[in-house]
């Protein structure tokens, strides 16, 4: 949360400095240029500038709306009669990835009560619980980003964002795998934790 | 101000100016002072003798209602679309939002423009927002209390033709994708009629009531962001509608054109169309009995 309101000052501060300078040089200039017997308004650009931000608080007000994809001009794709093109039948993520999805989602029910349940901590048990985790994740991101980022509008950052998630499942896969390995493993550390 | 008038007024006085000059002041002397314009057959009233004209009140019992509507004119393409009060009598309206956006436009102004049919539910001509709700202005009743003010926009995240008029030219078309028409390559076996039985046509109610008002599309957050590819819940239900079809032969054609990642597995289970259809259908039910009968196949 701070590091949130730090960044919008930061932002702030950022914008308004260079439209202080830009406002105060344009109104030498006019004044210079309106009557050339006037003196030079030293001390009023001073004291503009240690003006209670006064500009600032107008940079803030009138920053623009910047909305997320706004939506573009409409466009009719073929004649009104035509209808939408119908995609080929990918099974492999339509009705398989969904099937495939519940699946992961609901092996993960009782893989997480059993463990308090009964207390066991098979070591097989845990491992199949992390990998549920990890692809049940995977698959939640992939769906996000898919939903967030229409590869038509953002092609580029669809996939830069795609590969990241990609990056990101691999490194948990190997971190969770040495911890499962090398140390307690992830039961074992939920239960330290919940009585520490 | 003020101060100014009386500094020029004292400057005017010492400087000795010719009176044509000096700037005359309005006078606030009482009439009876002037004299002279007084005609005796017109007496003037002294302010103490007369009455004040007052506004004209309201008929007794008036129950006033304001309403807030969407307006927007495709002629005036620079202007931005703004909400525009109307203040109506409930007493001399009808009980549904569509009598008084037609008493509006009957009575009030003549410029607001709205799409309206049959007025009982059955065209879907009349899908708006009201108060937040996606339903059918004819099937909405004016919430009698009055103090509360009634807000009308037109469907969420369509383009706008005018006022609370949508474009509806993408829903169609993703509705003429899905091909909803009886699909057979054998003729009946009767050579006449291709028959049903009971249970087969149970199956079917609650699907064929669908008047596709998009209500339930443009409810969606996931028609919202992507309805370019989604096709969205009213047009699910009718895939879903020849789909259930015992008579239809082409299931696993149509059933193919929904198995990709965009057309039907964007639905995230909001149940947003459940909660908003203006008939009473349930088209997240159906989009679940389609992803159902899809599943491990």
């Amino acid at each position: 949360m701070a590091s949130m309101a730090r960044l919008t000052l930061l932002r702030q501060a950022c914008s308004a400095a260079p439209t202080k300078r830009m406002a105060s040089s344009i109104a030498r200039s006019t004044i210079n240029h309106a009557s050339p017997l006037s003196r030079q308004p030293l001390q009023s650009a001073f004291v503009r500038d240690t003006l209670p931000g006064a500009s600032r608080i107008a940079t803030f007000h009138t920053t623009s709306r910047r909305p997320i994809l706004p939506p573009l001009p409409q466009k009719v794709q073929g004649t009104l009669n035509d209808p939408t093109i119908v995609p080929d039948p990918s099974p492999a993520h339509g009705s398989y990835h969904w099937s495939f999805e519940r699946l992961v989602s609901a092996g993960l029910v009782p893989l997480t009560i059993a463990p308090f349940a009964a207390g066991s901590l098979n070591p097989l048990m845990d491992a199949t619980l992390c990998a549920l985790l990890l692809v049940h994740s995977h698959v939640g991101f992939q769906s996000s980003i898919i939903d967030y980022f229409p590869v038509n509008r953002v092609p580029a950052v669809r996939s830069l964002l795609m590969w990241i998630l990609r990056i990101a499942t691999i490194t948990v896969g190997v971190s969770l795998y040495e911890f499962e390995t090398n140390d307690v493993g992830i039961t074992e550390a939920i239960k330290r934790i919940w009585h520490a | 101000m003020a101060t100014t008038r009386a500094l020029a007024r004292l400057a005017v006085r010492r400087t000795a100016v010719p009176a044509m000059w000096t700037r005359s002041f309005a006078t606030v002397d009482p009439i009876t002072k002037v004299g002279e314009t007084i005609n005796p057959s017109r007496p003037v009233v002294p302010e103490s003798k007369t009455s004040t004209a007052k506004e004209p009140i309201p008929e007794k019992g008036s129950k006033i209602k304001t309403f807030h509507i969407y307006r927007w004119n495709p002629d005036e393409p620079t202007s931005k679309p703004r909400m525009q009060t109307y203040t109506l009598d409930l007493n001399k309206t009808g009980p549904m939002m569509l009598d008084a956006l037609i008493r509006i436009k009957n009575e009030v102004d003549p410029t607001l423009t709205f799409r309206r049919s049959c007025r009982e539910g059955i065209c879907g001509s009349c899908a708006m927002n009201i108060d937040g709700v996606n339903t059918l202005a004819c099937l909405c009743r004016i919430p009698t209390d009055t103090s509360k003010e009634s807000r009308i926009y037109p469907l969420p995240h369509t383009y706008v033709v005018k006022d609370l008029v949508p474009d509806l030219t993408l829903f169609y078309k993703q509705y003429r994708s899905i091909k909803p028409y009886l699909q057979r390559n054998t003729p009946p076996p009767d050579g006449r009629e291709n028959r049903q039985s009971k249970a087969e046509r149970k199956k079917l109610d609650g699907l064929y009531e669908c008047i596709l008002c998009a209500c339930c599309s443009t409810s969606c957050p996931s028609y919202w962001w992507n309805q370019e590819e989604y096709l969205g819940p009213a047009v699910l239900l009718q895939s879903y509608r020849w789909i259930a079809d015992s008579r239809d032969e082409k299931t696993a054609e149509r059933q193919d054109a929904l198995n990709n990642t965009m057309s039907l597995y964007r639905c995230h289970t909001i149940l947003n169309c459940s909660r908003t259809c203006p008939k009473g259908l349930n088209p997240a039910l159906a989009i679940a009995e389609i992803k159902k009968s899809m599943a491990f196949t």
